[in-house]
């Protein structure tokens, strides 16, 4: 398991700031908070378009391992932990605050709007291109198959850390991946060499 | 050294140092790919595909959330951890000799405590535990609706603290920045607005504070009703309330007045700029022929942000005609309430109507 311990990434300054934090130092809490803030937004706007929503329930997540900070490892504010928590609470709020509405079950859905090439700020015209295939293949796949990649590839978890967010067996997630890679790859055409590519990402 | 010889796409996709690469390029990273290609010309093909791979996932799952906006959140959430460390203090409690130790000081203490509650209430801090904090951080107006049906209208930037559900005899929630007040009626509760060293007491009424985060002065605009202002140090040291008139302004329709932090000075005058007492600079005119009661909630709960619940099935027979002006959110969802005899009340800053649906 990814029980990566050092969560900000020095570990020295972590040790200090659990200790702080434990000892009920609220701006250490809220140095902690910041490390996977954008991370569990991210997250959480391919479930919910709304910010406030959002915002309201990472905000519940974290007071409640402030509350419960006596009794916390440090493996509470480890990335893989704090998704799952929150993909959670999602789900539980909707249902709650829809009560009234038929409950419908929240699931992986990043905006469909068309990536608009233009937006990039990328001038390599063939890179935009590949870009832009890719983002329509990945727009093919399954909801499932989409925030495996997603996963994967933007928030850069390991397949242990996938199976404990998506609540799925650890083979399921590495026969998922699998596939879902093969997948992309048969559609997607390995880009000729390109070397104005390379340039570009200097830049 | 990490040998890349042998990475897969994926393998470059996932890699620390190659994201970094592609993602967040620093000069010695540079350095390192750029070689690292000379060296290794028959793997470009696999490099080239791990940084579309990337690139097209971080395109298609990018957030648009600010740098300032996760600071404000961050903050937030400090303010309330702070003010919740006081409920916390009791987590001695566990420990079951320390309980029943609390439980003989806390039947003991029973009735003095009794006796002081009212004095305890002023003092506020044990129940800052339900304590809610909105932060507008938007760039429109924010509405706040409060669990008396109050309304407060928050301008950009600005921040309000209140209670979850306002207990005790008085409903006092906290401002920094700007915000319109639309308070409803209470005279056994009076409504306080603690902003910058000043407290703002009402019954019920509608005005508009503003209080700079910071700012030496504290403006409040009344548009109805009567509004009383005191500096806070002297709310807060006289206990008498009839010596509060003595300290305070009070003031009437289209008055305001300006809290000199540096002089402890309350001057009062007349409002000049009339903006300052409409509750929203972006008051707009809804015209209403004949639809369904739902679609029009739909619409405020659109404009307000706030959720609005309701039975959709017996509401669904229920059209009506109406023109909305300047009114706020409170006065709308009254004038609909009366229409089709319905009733609502605010729960958790949601509104909740309940209606037996109409016979006509």
């Amino acid at each position: 398991m990814n029980n990566d311990i050092n969560i900000s990434g020095n570990s020295d300054l972590n040790a200090n700031l659990w200790l702080k934090f434990k000892s009920g130092d609220a701006a250490a809490f809220g140095e902690l908070a910041q490390v996977h803030y954008r991370a569990l937004y991210n997250y959480a706007t391919k479930f919910s378009s709304d910010p406030e929503f959002i915002r309201d329930c990472i905000q519940e997540l974290y007071l409640e391992l402030w509350e419960r900070r006596s009794f916390l490892s440090e493996t509470a504010f480890v990335k893989s932990y704090l998704l799952k928590a929150l993909r959670h609470k999602l789900i539980k709020e909707s249902v709650r605050l829809k009560r009234f509405k038929e409950p419908k079950e929240l699931s992986f859905d990043a905006d469909e709007a068309d990536l608009s090439i233009e937006s990039l700020i990328i001038e390599n015209e063939h890179l935009k291109h590949q870009i832009k295939r890719l983002n329509q293949i990945v727009s093919h796949l399954t909801k499932r198959q989409q925030e495996i990649i997603y996963l994967r590839f933007y928030q850069n978890l390991e397949n242990e850390d996938i199976a404990q967010i998506m609540s799925l067996g650890r083979q399921s997630v590495a026969n998922l991946l699998y596939r879902t890679i093969k997948e992309i790859k048969d559609i997607w055409m390995p880009a000729e060499f390109f070397w104005g590519l390379i340039i570009i990402a200097f830049c | 050294m990490i040998n890349y010889r042998n990475y897969s796409v994926e393998e470059f996709a996932t890699d620390e140092k190659f994201r970094q690469w592609i993602l967040d390029p620093s000069g010695e990273i540079i350095l390192f790919w750029e070689n690292w290609l000379i060296q290794n010309p028959d793997r470009h093909n696999a490099v080239n595909q791990a940084t579309e791979l990337l690139l097209s996932v971080h395109e298609r799952y990018k957030d648009d959330l600010s740098e300032e906006s996760i600071q404000a959140e961050i903050n937030a959430m400090v303010e309330i951890a702070e003010f919740s460390k006081n409920k916390n203090r009791l987590s001695f409690l566990n420990n079951p000799f320390w309980r029943i130790a609390a439980i003989i000081t806390l039947i003991s203490g029973l009735g003095y405590f009794y006796n002081r509650n009212h004095l305890a209430e002023k003092t506020e801090v044990a129940s800052y535990a339900s304590m809610l904090v909105k932060r507008n951080i938007t760039d429109k107006e924010m509405t706040v609706l409060l669990s008396d049906g109050s309304v407060a209208t928050l301008k950009k930037g600005s921040t309000l603290r209140f209670p979850n559900k306002f207990s005790g005899d008085t409903r006092k929630v906290f401002l920094t920045g700007e915000a319109f007040f639309d308070v409803t009626k209470n005279p056994t509760k009076p409504f306080l607005v603690f902003a910058n060293e000043t407290v703002t007491k009402v019954l019920g009424t509608s005005f508009r504070i503003k209080a700079p985060e910071g700012a030496n002065t504290v403006m409040v605009f009344v548009k109805t009703g009567k509004v009383s202002v005191y500096p806070k140090k002297e709310y807060e040291t006289l206990a008498d309330e009839d010596d509060h008139e003595v300290s305070g302004v009070i003031l009437h329709p289209n008055q305001q007045v300006v809290f000199n932090k540096k002089e402890n000075r309350l001057e009062k005058g007349i409002v000049e700029n009339p903006d300052l007492l409409s509750e929203s600079a972006q008051s707009q005119e809804l015209i209403f022929d004949d639809q369904p009661v739902a679609e029009v909630l739909r619409t405020l709960e659109k404009m307000y942000g706030i959720a609005i619940l309701f039975d959709e099935e017996s509401l669904s027979k229920c059209p009506i005609s109406t023109i909305f002006k300047e009114e706020n959110l409170k006065q709308r969802m009254n004038a609909i309430c009366q229409a089709i005899g319905a009733t609502y009340e605010v729960v958790d800053g949601q509104i909740i109507l309940n209606s037996k649906g109409c016979s006509h």
